[in-house]
Formats: structure tokens, sequence, C-alpha cells
């Protein structure tokens, strides 16, 4: 995900866009692009979180004593998945805008969404984990 | 794997035109092993992630081609209206589909 970085190049481009030429209909080529290339790089995250969640239910033997442990696992990161897709497209779409009128990049929601879930997921996998080994 | 010759692309954009190439390859080849992985869970479902790889794969050749304005809206509405409906296929397969249990099960089919 070394591509990742939308904000950056908007920053660092030899040719930066200034903030006063907003009156541009569209931003510098190259600016798009590397805004299509987050877009696709955080949809590739999202594809990987279903993969990883339907590997989970779809793969894993059952956890003893906990039934549904693969789906609690599972279902979470499946759904992170689809929200991760949908507000992507949406902060594409914001940047690119942002970019016409020469305003800086918004922040983006997107890396705290992504760690604040993985984070949930992972306590939850520990007390799958543990609970199954306790029964 | 580039369907224009770099000498078409304008000076100055190829090597972020190439980069962007190159992301939209992974992203239709992440789709299309996502797909296969579905087969054994669901013909249909596999079958379908499969084939919307195709028009993901087929947007590399525009790029550099209209630079100045964001892809074809359409094709980045694709791209994130086809990953909602994989997790929406994958939900069904994870409620309705009856995963392996075994390993041997995993390998042999069940």
């Amino acid at each position: 995900m070394t591509d990742a970085g939308g904000g950056e190049p908007a920053r660092a481009g030899p040719a930066g866009v200034p903030a006063h030429e907003a009156a541009e209909p569209e931003p510098d080529p190259r600016f798009t692009l590397a805004n299509e290339r987050t877009f696709l790089a955080w949809s590739r995250t999202a594809l990987a979180l279903v993969a990883a969640g339907l590997g989970i239910v779809q793969l894993l033997p059952p956890f003893p004593g906990v039934p549904l442990g693969r789906h609690v696992l599972g279902v979470p990161l499946i759904i992170l998945g689809a929200v991760i897709a949908v507000a992507a497209y949406w902060e594409m779409t914001r940047n690119q805008h942002a970019m016409r009128r020469g305003e800086p990049l918004p922040r983006s929601i997107l890396p705290r969404l992504l760690a604040g879930t993985i984070a949930g997921i992972a306590a939850l996998a520990a007390a799958v984990v543990l609970l199954s080994a306790v029964r | 794997m580039s369907t224009a010759p770099p000498d078409q692309d304008e000076p100055g954009i190829g090597e972020p035109a190439n980069r962007t190439r190159l992301a939209w390859t992974r992203t239709a080849i992440a789709l299309a092993a996502l797909g296969a992985a579905m087969l054994r869970a669901s013909l249909i479902a596999g079958v379908i992630v499969i084939a919307l790889s195709v028009p993901v794969w087929a947007a590399v050749r525009r790029i550099g081609q209209a630079s100045d304005a964001l892809s074809s809206i359409a094709v980045l509405r694709l791209v994130t209206a086809t990953v909602v409906l994989v997790a929406a296929a994958a939900l069904v397969i994870a409620f309705l589909g009856h995963g392996p249990v075994t390993l041997s099960e995993l390998l042999h089919g069940h």
C-alpha cells in the first residue's frame, strides 16, 4: 500500500497547484491519478477484509465450546469490508472536489475506522480463543 | 500488460499513469482471486465475481487517455458496487453455507 498516500503528491508535487488557482476546472492529472490509486488501494483492502472474514467462517474448524465463534469474528470483518468500500468512494469524490477548488484535502476517516475495527476484532478473537480454551 | 505504447502518454504523466495501470491490475487480480476462492462455497457467486473482474481489468486501457478527469466515474462506482456485492454474497455464504469441519473435508470436499 505504498502508493496509498493520497495527500502526499498534492503537497509535494513539483508543479503543485497553488490555492489561488482554484478556478481551474480539473486539478493536475497526477493528483487525480493519485486520488484514483488511493481509492483502488482502499478497495483492495476492503476485498482483503471480506476474504479474511469469509475464510474465518468457511475454512476454520469450529471453536470447541463457542458455537458461533467463527461468525462472531468473520461477519464483522465482512461488514467492515463493505463499509470501507463505500467510504473510499465517498472520500475519493470529496478529495476530487477539494482539489478542484484548490482547498486542502479533508482528513480521512478511513485509517481510524480500519485501526479501530481491527483492534476490536483482535479483542474479540482473544476472547473467543480464551473462552474456547476454558471450556 | 500495458495496452498503449508508452510514447502515447503525455510527457510528464507517464510514470503516474503506469502506477495507476498497475493499481487497476492488482485490483482486478484481487477480485478474480476472491471470486475463485468463492467458487467452492457458491459456484454462481464465484462466477459472477470473476466476471466482474473483467471490466475492472479493462479499465487499464483508458488510463492516460482522458487523464485530465477522474477515470470514468462509472468504472469507479462499479468497483465500489462490486466490493459491496461480494461482501453481501460473503455474508449469505457465511450464514447459509456449511464450511468444512475438518481438514480432510477441506481438502476433499464435503
